[in-house]
């Protein structure tokens, strides 16, 4: 190892520090996000499905935050209730691949038998899926929409937290303060559950942060080759694909709003994963 | 005159930092051994690697470092690396770290030839089996092929002292390069060291937190405390005569093998641990058996002191870790409190039995406690679990055993993050015996953790031992922390226990070759009349 | 290194002593052995896997496989005897895995052509597109990795902050915004179509390519970057500098080649989803290839070639993914010995 030398910050300062500016300006920017979406029906200036075809394609003002589309629905209230859809996904995938994960990881990591390496074969195999494939399949299946996607993409994600998952609990096995825990009579299931386990958590939920980005765009893009939610409903994704005329004609604000809040709430996504996994690098070392 | 390597009032540090390194000033000539001695964080590595211009990044530094006449805080790129291939070289502590894995030997060996001094493969490759045979390494051909995984950290280490000899330099600086070593090992390379720096006439800086090893190389030394020389002088003046508190401490904190001053009570009463023919093997995935422990054999009497002395690979540790049933045997008895031990994996009714009888203490201190834990609420766990305590009455006595074990009230809640090392090991203690286990077992319990450290640490056991009538299993590489600690003593060998006896006996009259050879690598003063012999 | 490591080196619980293995000429035979055998097997699981889905969906097959088609009695016979759908389940799925073998991959309902066929035709746009943007993710990433990680400071920082921000650009709003300025705005490129071969099928590709490898360049970049950040701590590293060698030495030849590893495992990871996104983009740029004719089929229920075609894409993925493992021995001679573990 080089010079690399680390002194021990002052207690405060470690505290005061949690969060970089970007990652405050990150949280920031997907609580505005969720927030607006979360309460569209109520915040929202108009009903997203109101066709005024004598106001189509204008331009940002007053009446219109961020402008309408070629049917001249209001933008910014498509925007909020796209959310709405548009969010709920990902939060469903994650929440389900991450528990479904971490629960399969800890079985794989910490029994050392043939049960731990089957897992891990399962874990390398659904590799080979990729999660919008997995969902395109999902579609074929059972019909264009949401849910089958949702749910195939929930089984896709579940080999990144649960590798991840396994090799912690492994490397945690390992460790002189777990088997101190077994010589001192501690009972297996308060270890695993009591200890290992939220010893794990930090450094998985930064994974499942990342994977929130992920899934938001994979089923953006579903909806825009017209695969994922059909019309009336609508997300930003949709709304990217209803543009694309207007997009070719020269208007391109219709285009660029949901396209630029996928990649900021993507972007915050990323910033705070990244944040947390550095800050548990950090910690560890 | 110019000194072959001249450091005045050299203050490195980071901004808005303390400084690392506080007017550091030392000097060495050519053809003279100097050692630099201090415990971890003196800044000794810093020192050293300033020499050769290796800065940290973002770091500020003043005062002179200067090689044969040039300042390496000032130089060019190009006199660095000129200084780099002519001038100094460099050993550095971790072999297996030091070489680069996916290249082989003679890859590593010939690259500066051939890159800098322009000479031709063929050339470069019959150099470097010369300096590989001149450092006393057999096969040489055959090891410019392999790759450094293949090697033993030993040889490894002579490949790393024969490529910094490639150069010819005037001055070596060595980092510590024995410390990853067993004590057999070590003491061929410091041979060899002595040997190349006499007959080459070269300078050398030798670095080490190891008092004896400098006393055994070095005819100067310096002594380095957080960043600032407290005491230089002739080795033998320093370490007989010390003016300094702190060197005083250093020295008294030394482990040295100490026949007469045992402290440990000779007991003998009915055992309380008996194993025999204890063996265990392991197979690799390849089909390949290894046997980790052969027919062990030894009993241990309520209220005695066990050391297992042995380096890497002799099965000590695999050993500790049956006794506590961490390993199942794979043939063999083991008997405590006159309770067989049955050759399964343990239930979880009968390992709780078990925590009662026989606890244990790991070496690394920063990884055998939970990270997320509190100190104090760990301690309680085990209280609550074992002596069926409640909340609060768990918290009081953990808060009175942690104060029984140095660890003040104010600490209670700090998370092992916050702790320093002898100070984890003091946790660690504690959680081991709030289960009041009658069988302590401390596996290499005290290596990772400073002499000053250590020696508080090894007071605070015998205390605890004398204090509660513990019976100590003592798991250890070096002889000198047993001969003070244990009044049995067991030498292991490549799985085998190869004598067994009072320590006094052994250490006085060891009746095994290798017991022998393990005793005299230990390293000796210059100025002790006893020539280094193996 | 601290004095933790030193002799946890030395004494590492449970590492007792080792013959020296004398087999290592054989191992390298066993090693590839073993990952082919892993690759078999993989590929029959995922076979399975493939096949069976369709026996997740309820109801009677035959009326599945001809959802939107008229069920007429001739048709729902003709599928039932062109899937074996009377015969057992395991006699089916052998029947289409000896099929496949084979080079009879089915029929599709849509083109009234044989699978193999329509696949064939699309194959190359898509092996063109996918093997362009591949030239974009290699040379890109890897020249955006090692200057950030050899420009610590500022350089770095500006490179991970464009990275942060390509890497969140979802391949579709890339072809969006790459269409919107090179295709609208400043009319560089073509928005539509493959062209015809040569240098018009690379113009017409390159915004295709670049739209698909964004996020990808992000990725590789990043690992690019942080396994060599890995190895510029690596004491290795610095006994090189010890001694003397250039910066450029050093960083080329114990730098960059130690952390090739790392970047060619992910790289062979991100295949998958490379080949999947092209469905996208292709889609988007209309260029009719694997991905198109993949979104067509799901839009057509074509079931029998979008089965087809994720089995390509399964496989492609193994396949790929095999190779890196074989070649990652050459790279870091420690994984065929089995001390290092992955």
């Amino acid at each position: 190892m080089t010079l690399a030398i680390r002194l021990p910050q002052a207690g405060l300062r470690r505290y005061g520090s949690l969060l970089s500016p970007m990652a405050w300006g990150a949280l920031a920017v997907a609580a505005a996000v969720v927030l607006l979406s979360l309460f569209a029906p109520v915040l929202a200036p108009y009903d997203p499905d109101y066709v005024d075809l004598n106001n189509v394609l204008a331009g940002p003002s007053g009446q219109h935050l961020l402008g309408t589309d070629a049917l001249g629905r209001d933008l910014l209230s498509r925007l909020m209730h796209g959310g709405r859809t548009s969010l709920l996904g990902p939060t469903v995938v994650v929440i389900g691949s991450t528990v479904l994960g971490l629960l399969l990881g800890l079985v794989a990591g910490w029994s050392e038998g043939w049960l731990g390496k089957v897992l891990g074969r399962l874990f390398d195999l659904l590799f080979a899926f990729p999660a919008l494939l997995m969902a395109m399949l999902a579609i074929a299946l059972f019909g264009k929409g949401l849910l089958a996607p949702i749910l195939a993409m929930t089984i896709a994600y579940v080999p990144y937290v649960a590798r991840l998952a396994q090799s912690l609990v492994v490397a945690e096995r390992g460790r002189p303060y777990v088997q101190a825990y077994r010589v001192l009579g501690f009972r297996t299931p308060w270890v695993v559950l009591g200890r290992v386990l939220p010893n794990l958590i930090p450094t998985v939920g930064a994974q499942s942060t990342l994977n929130f980005g992920y899934v938001l765009a994979d089923l953006a893009a579903l909806s825009f080759i017209g695969l994922g939610v059909q019309p009336p409903t609508s997300d930003w994704g949709a709304m990217i694909e209803e543009s694309r005329g207007a997009l070719l004609g020269g208007y391109i604000l219709p285009a660029f709003w949901p396209a630029l809040v996928v990649v900021l709430v993507v972007v915050a996504v990323n910033v705070i994963g990244e944040e947390l996994s550095d800050r548990i690098g950090g910690k560890l070392s | 005159m110019s000194q072959l390597l001249q450091i005045e009032n050299f203050t490195l540090g980071f901004p808005g930092r303390p400084p690392l390194l506080d007017s550091v000033s030392l000097h060495v000539n050519d053809g003279e051994a100097v050692a630099l001695v201090g415990e971890s964080g003196s800044g000794k590595s810093l020192t050293t690697r300033a020499a050769l211009g290796l800065l940290p990044d973002g770091s500020q530094s003043s005062g002179r470092v200067s090689v044969r006449g040039l300042d390496t805080l000032t130089a060019t790129g190009k006199q660095l690396m000129e200084l780099r291939r002519r001038h100094a070289s460099m050993i550095f502590q971790d072999p297996r770290a030091g070489i680069n894995p996916v290249r082989t030997v003679g890859d590593f060996l010939t690259e500066t030839l051939v890159r800098l001094d322009g000479l031709s493969r063929a050339e470069a490759t019959e150099r470097a089996v010369t300096q590989l045979e001149q450092v006393g390494l057999r096969r040489a051909k055959e090891l410019m092929e392999q790759h450094p995984h293949q090697l033993s950290g030993g040889m490894l280490q002579r490949v790393m002292i024969a490529a910094a000899l490639l150069n010819s330099p005037d001055l070596l600086l060595c980092d510590e390069p024995t410390t990853a070593l067993d004590v057999t090992t070590q003491a061929g390379i410091v041979r060899l060291l002595r040997d190349e720096q006499q007959s080459r006439g070269m300078g050398m800086l030798f670095i080490t937190h190891d008092l004896n090893l400098a006393a055994s190389l070095c005819e100067r030394v310096y002594v380095l405390r957080r960043g600032e020389v407290v005491e230089h002088g002739k080795t033998q003046t320093v370490f007989l005569t010390p003016e300094q508190d702190y060197t005083r401490q250093l020295v008294e904190a030394t482990p040295a093998i100490e026949v007469g001053g045992l402290a440990a009570p000779v007991v003998a009463g009915p055992p309380l641990l008996k194993i025999s023919g204890l063996s265990k093997t392991y197979q690799l995935p390849r089909g390949e058996i290894i046997t980790a422990l052969d027919d062990a054999g030894f009993s241990l009497p309520e209220g005695g002191s066990l050391g297992i002395v042995g380096e890497s690979g002799s099965g000590k540790s695999t050993l500790a870790r049956l006794v506590v049933a961490l390993e199942t045997a794979t043939s063999g008895e083991l008997l405590l409190r006159n309770l067989p031990r049955p050759n399964r994996a343990l239930k979880a009714s009968e390992r709780k039995v078990l925590a009662k009888d026989v606890q244990i203490v790991f070496q690394d201190p920063y990884l055998s406690l939970d990270p997320r834990i509190p100190v104090g609420n760990a301690v309680a766990d085990v209280f609550r679990l074992h002596q069926k305590q409640g909340r609060k009455e768990a918290k009081d006595s953990a808060r009175a055993l942690l104060g029984r074990v140095g660890i003040g009230q104010e600490r209670f809640d700090a998370r092992p993050r916050a702790l320093s090392g002898g100070q984890r090991q003091r946790v660690a203690l504690a959680k081991a015996l709030a289960a009041r286990p009658r069988l302590l077992v401390l596996d290499e319990a005290t290596s990772a953790l400073d002499v000053s450290v250590q020696a508080q640490v090894l007071e605070l056991v015998e205390e605890l031992r004398d204090q509660l009538g513990l019976t100590i299993l003592f798991v250890t590489h070096d002889l000198a922390v047993v001969s003070r600690l244990c009044s049995e003593l067991l030498v292991m060998h490549q799985g085998r226990i190869v004598e067994q006896g009072p320590t006094a006996r052994i250490l006085e009259d060891p009746g095994d070759d290798y017991t022998r050879n393990l005793i005299a690598s230990r390293p000796r003063p210059l100025w002790d009349a006893e020539p280094v012999t193996a | 290194m601290t004095a933790t490591d030193q002799v946890q080196a030395t004494t590492a619980p449970g590492t007792p002593t080792r013959q020296r293995d004398k087999r290592s000429a054989v191992q390298p035979a066993v090693y590839i052995v073993k990952k082919l055998l892993a690759l078999v097997l993989t590929l029959f699981v995922a076979s399975l896997a493939v096949f069976f889905s369709r026996f997740l969906v309820p109801g009677d097959p035959a009326r599945f496989l001809l959802r939107g088609r008229s069920p007429k009695p001739e048709a729902l016979e003709e599928i039932t005897r062109q899937f074996g759908l009377d015969k057992p389940a395991w006699e089916q799925y052998l029947n289409w895995l000896g099929g496949i073998l084979q080079g009879d991959w089915g029929r599709s309902l849509t083109y009234r052509q044989d699978v193999s066929d329509v696949l064939l035709g699309r194959l190359p746009t898509t092996l063109q597109l996918v093997a362009l943007a591949a030239v974009f993710i290699t040379v890109l990433g890897l020249f955006a990795g090692i200057a950030a990680s050899l420009n610590k400071g500022f350089g770095d920082r500006f490179i991970l902050i464009t990275l942060t921000a390509a890497g969140a650009v979802p391949p579709f709003v890339a072809a969006i915004a790459l269409v919107a300025l090179f295709s609208v705005g400043l009319g560089w490129f073509p928005s539509f179509g493959s062209g015809d071969g040569g240098w018009d099928r690379i113009w017409h590709l390159t915004l295709p390519a670049l739209a698909l490898g964004i996020t990808y360049i992000a990725m590789v970049a990043r690992v690019t970057r942080s396994s060599m950040n890995e190895q510029l701590l690596r004491e290795h590293v610095e006994v090189a500098t010890s001694r003397g060698l250039t910066r450029g030495s050093v960083v080329a030849r114990h730098v960059l080649r130690n952390a090739l590893g790392p970047i060619l495992t992910v790289s062979g990871v991100l295949v998958a989803g490379l080949l999947v996104s092209s469905a996208i983009i292709e889609r988007t740029f209309g260029l009719s290839g694997i991905g198109q004719l993949l979104v067509q089929s799901i839009d057509r229920l074509d079931f029998g070639v979008v089965q087809a075609i994720v089995m390509v894409v399964v496989a492609a993925f193994v396949l790929v993914n095999t190779v890196v493992d074989l070649i990652q021995p050459l790279i870091d001679p420690r994984i065929a010995a089995g001390t290092e573990s992955r």
